[in-house]
């Protein structure tokens, strides 16, 4: 049933949707089971299976934001990379899940009154979420990259855990950040999206937002420019009743900023910034040929969590590079490594605006805390102390003058001391917060349910509205939280 | 609301009675007979010949200008953009008040399918230039002569003044489209769908038709090419000094031509008739030359401004088969915007056509090749050649994606270390063997002021990215390794065969 509420217009879209990622593609899918007529637009292209897994050049030019080239800047600048396709970064994530800790929970209700998102009631949202995307360990045999990571665990004695994931069959291609040539990886142009489309939703890409049209305190609908075929191109306005702001982290407050809306809107970014490491050892791993490690260090978390990262030849070549007039002779040992990273919580606090020059793309600054430093110093030092503990002969930092860690002593030192801020060369594929929820209208730029402070028809509902960092992979907490505001409006509208 | 024929008529007559009023300023206290003297001993031939061609010549400049401005959006040949130039000078002699302006604008956008919007904003662009250009030289010139005439120094700030606001408009719309775009939108919404789409549209028209000035190699052209088109105009004028025995002096030209053509912008009846003379008149007589020598001039240069661009136009609007007002609803029909249309099913209105995308891909240049040579030399196995060009392209695009401030400092960045390595090599970075190249960069990229490293972070992690996601540099380095890509797998498949 179409129309049910609404103008009923021909000429207008019940609900608009901007951005198909872990949030976009979830409020498509349970408005459009719900009747409501739903259209999503997408910046990014649609790709096909076929067009996945063909390496990182080419998915750089296919399925990142600005080529990935789309650095968070600030004293300490951080290499970031988001998706940019139909599906968002879910279709170049790892699919790790975590349902958002209990702890986190407690936080975003004691600092930002965020309610009715306790872990009881968000549990139905994460156990939909996980049942649609078939959420579960590893199927096969752990990679050689995990085993001696455990090994290095158990030599610690510290506490660990398997990742659950959403990728089901996952035939350890090595190629979660390129997307998934085989579509074992549940991306949301695998799992979702087809049934928000099956549901009756309608999708869009190559469909940039430019801006929210506003008429005092309603959105009448948004201004678009639509890619054609033959590299044609339109300015399009589409009317729309409702509408859901889900670009992601920064694009999302960059459009709301540019139309205006700027109540709490872009000031509060966080991120989990990492540090990594390629690591030597006397065996061959063959991590190019694997899944990347699936274990995570959850000893000192929430402020520092070390795991393993996407590792091909180019990957090695980039964490080397930093020193690489020192290390680049180690890339001839790479059957030998494998790459690991420690990220921390991230206390900094970062902006979001657009830029005032060209087209008003985001511009992302992140401040490093002083604690951030330290808990990447000391995680440096558990992460190379726990990989040579596992027998590797060498770890390389991606930081810059300190080449080489190759004792366990050489590895404590940074326990005590602090790595200098120039020297970090850092990234993040985490970002969240710039639009926070809640009832706390000092703080947040939307209600309890992603509804934008002063307008009525207007909503946040992906990364940007998790209130703070939730110090695991955002995937799952911003899907449920998405399914559970998207409840939430359908039963509005009744 | 006035009908478009009563407001024709308004500028035919607003034009008329400016004419009208610059003959009488002319005419006055002229000695008629001294006039005639002068035209018996002009020696017109070769000079006046002279005159005519630089002044063609400027016109082919000005066509290939059009072509920079619009080389975005359409593809348009050299003689057919001094065509739509031509069209416009020759319309600007035959209709009132300037309206030849708008006949080019409709031309342009009928041969290149753009809005009118858009290429009105591109005429205006152009005529904006040619002001900046013309107070140029006439500042130049008048300097130069030392010229005191206090008038002339009055058109000139006047000109600065309507100039300068204009150019600083074009910037903001150059530089801020995203905010232009914003503001039009927020200033339009209480005035209805409709109109706030007409503001859009206009508002996306003007920022697209700048686009060609954010370039600067295109703006620097753009900008060489006004100062050429004002240089071969002050050249006509000085062809015509001899005539009336005069000697050829540019410096003198340029103050009369600059004078003229700012006193040409008032306007006037078709053809500048009295404003033009009044003004050349006035500017010579400054320099000296006698009222009735320099009325002379004035009636010979304009009939080398007005007969032979007049009769070029009307020779160029039969050869397209076009008439003025069919021109003009061919534009109007460009126009036809907002329209509606429906994408996969979802209504949307569509408001204004935009440049199209850039092209993604673009050729290293020598410099980048040799960057990506230098960094992938630190490899023991022998680089290879196809791996470097394919990484050196890989940065190109790269470097091209960063966000636009970030380029910008890249680029200063760039500049100077290859000065630096120009000044302390005296040869360029490409030249230097690789070895020397390695010797030169290393410091920069992994020394130890922080800033300079970070500068050639995209480079060494961008280069070194692509070079070892090379196939043939993996099957180099690792010759055992094999990477097979298993069959796609249906979802539910892949769960029943590992569950």
């Amino acid at each position: 049933m179409r129309h049910a509420v609404g103008t009923g217009d021909p000429g207008r879209v019940q609900v608009l949707v901007i951005g198909s990622g872990a949030g976009g593609a979830v409020t498509a899918l349970e408005l459009a089971r719900s009747g409501l007529d739903v259209c999503v637009l997408e910046q990014g292209s649609r790709w096909d299976l076929g067009d996945y897994g063909h390496g990182s050049v080419d998915a750089m030019r296919r399925l990142y934001r600005g080529r990935g080239m789309t650095p968070i800047l600030g004293p300490v600048p951080i290499g970031y990379v988001e998706g940019a396709c139909v599906g968002g970064s879910t279709e170049i994530n790892s699919g790790f899940w975590h349902r958002t800790p209990r702890e986190v929970l407690l936080r975003y209700k004691a600092q930002f009154d965020l309610q009715h998102a306790s872990a009881d009631e968000l549990a139905p949202h994460f156990a939909s979420a996980e049942e649609l995307l078939d959420v579960g360990p590893h199927d096969g045999p752990l990679p050689k990259s995990t085993e001696v990571f455990a090994r290095g665990v158990r030599a610690m004695g510290w506490a660990a855990q398997e990742v659950p994931r959403a990728a089901p069959g996952c035939q350890s291609t090595n190629a979660c950040a390129t997307g998934c040539p085989t579509g074992a990886k549940q991306g949301m142009s695998r799992a979702v999206i087809p049934a928000a489309k099956a549901a009756g939703a309608r999708l869009v890409s190559d469909c940039s937002v430019r801006l929210l049209l506003a008429h005092r305190n309603r959105i009448t609908g948004v201004l678009a420019e639509l890619s054609r075929d033959g590299g044609r191109r339109d300015l399009v306005r589409i009317d729309a009743d409702h509408v859901f702001v889900c670009g992601g982290p920064t694009e999302g407050p960059a459009l709301l900023r540019r139309s205006g809306i700027k109540h709490h809107v872009g000031d509060s970014l966080r991120v989990h910034p990492m540090l990594k490491v390629a690591a030597q050892f006397p065996e061959r791993i063959d991590a190019h040929e694997s899944v990347l490690p699936l274990l995570q260090v959850k000893e000192f978390w929430p402020e520092i969590s070390l795991g393993g990262a996407f590792f091909t030849l180019g990957h090695l070549g980039l964490v080397l590079s930093e020193n690489w007039n020192e290390t680049s002779r180690h890339m001839s040992r790479y059957r030998n490594m494998a790459s690991y990273y420690v990220a921390v919580r991230g206390s900094g606090r970062g902006s979001v605006r657009p830029s005032l020059l060209g087209d008003g793309a985001p511009v992302v600054r992140y401040e490093l805390s002083d604690e951030d430093t330290m808990n990447l110093s000391k995680g440096l030092a558990r992460l190379a102390t726990l990989l040579l503990a596992a027998g590797a002969t060498h770890v390389h930092p991606t930081v810059q003058n300190l080449p080489t860690i190759r004792s366990e002593v050489e590895a404590v030192r940074w326990l005590d001391e602090r790595l200098p801020r120039s020297a970090l060369s850092l990234t993040t594929v985490h970002a969240f917060s710039s639009c926070p929820i809640g009832e706390r209208r000092d703080r947040c730029a939307a209600d309890s349910f992603g509804k934008v402070h002063r307008y009525e028809n207007l909503y946040v509902n992906d990364a940007s509205m998790l209130p703070d960092s939730p110090g695991v992979n955002p995937q799952a907490s911003v899907m449920a939280l998405a399914r559970r505001n998207a409840i939430h409006f359908r039963e509005s509208l009744r | 609301m006035r009908s478009a024929k009563s407001q024709r008529f308004i500028l035919g007559a607003a034009g008329l009675l400016g004419s009208a009023l610059f003959v009488g300023l002319a005419m006055r206290r002229l000695d008629f007979a001294s006039v005639l003297a002068t035209w018996r001993d002009a020696r017109p031939m070769p000079w006046l010949l002279f005159a005519v061609i630089a002044y063609s010549a400027g016109h082919f400049v000005r066509g290939q200008r059009l072509r920079v401005l619009v080389r975005r959006d359409a593809i348009l040949h050299l003689s057919t953009a001094t065509n739509v130039v031509v069209v416009g000078y020759a319309s600007n002699n035959v209709l009132p008040a300037r309206l030849g302006e708008f006949v080019r604008a409709g031309m342009l956008a009928e041969r290149t399918g753009m809005p009118l919007s858009q290429s009105l904003t591109i005429t205006l662009i152009e005529r904006l230039l040619d002001g900046v250009a013309i107070l140029g030289l006439l500042v130049v010139g008048t300097l130069s002569l030392g010229i005191h005439a206090g008038w002339i120094w009055s058109v000139a700030r006047l000109g600065a003044l309507v100039f300068g606001a204009a150019l600083a408009g074009l910037f903001v719309a150059i530089a801020f489209p995203g905010a232009v775009l914003s503001v039009a939108s927020r200033l339009s919404a209480r005035l209805g769908p409709k109109s706030r789409d007409r503001a859009l549209s206009l508002a996306t028209g003007v920022t697209t038709a700048g686009a060609s000035l954010r370039r600067p190699r295109d703006a620097m052209a753009i900008g060489g090419y006004s100062v050429i088109v004002w240089l071969l105009e002050a050249l006509m004028f000085a062809c015509v000094l001899p005539v009336f025995g005069m000697k050829l002096a540019l410096a003198s030209s340029l103050v009369t031509m600059s004078v003229t053509n700012l006193g040409i912008l008032v306007p006037s009846s078709p053809g500048f008739i009295g404003s033009f003379h009044f003004f050349c008149a006035q500017a010579l007589m400054s320099q000296g030359v006698p009222g009735a020598t320099a009325m002379g001039y004035a009636l010979v240069v304009h009939l080398a401004f007005f007969v032979p661009v007049t009769l070029w136009g009307a020779g160029a609007i039969l050869w397209y088969g076009i008439q003025v007002g069919a021109t003009a609803a061919l534009a109007q029909a460009a126009k036809a915007l907002p329209r509606p249309a429906t994408v996969d099913g979802i209504p949307m209105n569509v408001i204004a056509r935009l440049e199209a995308s850039p092209a993604s891909t673009r050729a290293p240049s020598a410099f980048e090749r040799s960057l990506t040579e230098t960094f992938v030399a630190s490899d023991p196995m022998p680089p290879d050649p196809a791996a470097i060009d394919a990484a050196a392209t890989f940065l190109a695009e790269q470097i091209d994606a960063l966000p636009g401030r970030l380029r910008f400092l890249y680029s200063v960045g760039m500049a100077v270390f290859r000065v630096w390595v120009r000044v302390t090599q005296r040869r360029s970075f490409c030249v230097l063997s690789v070895d020397r190249r390695r010797a030169v960069l290393y410091p920069w990229a992994f020394g130890r002021i922080t800033h300079l490293r970070q500068l050639f972070r995209p480079v060494r992690s961008t280069v070194l990215l692509a070079y070892y996601e090379g196939e043939r540099v993996a099957r180099t380095v690792a010759p055992l390794a094999t990477i097979h890509l298993p069959p796609t797998l249906d979802r539910h498949e892949a769960r029943r065969g590992h569950g």
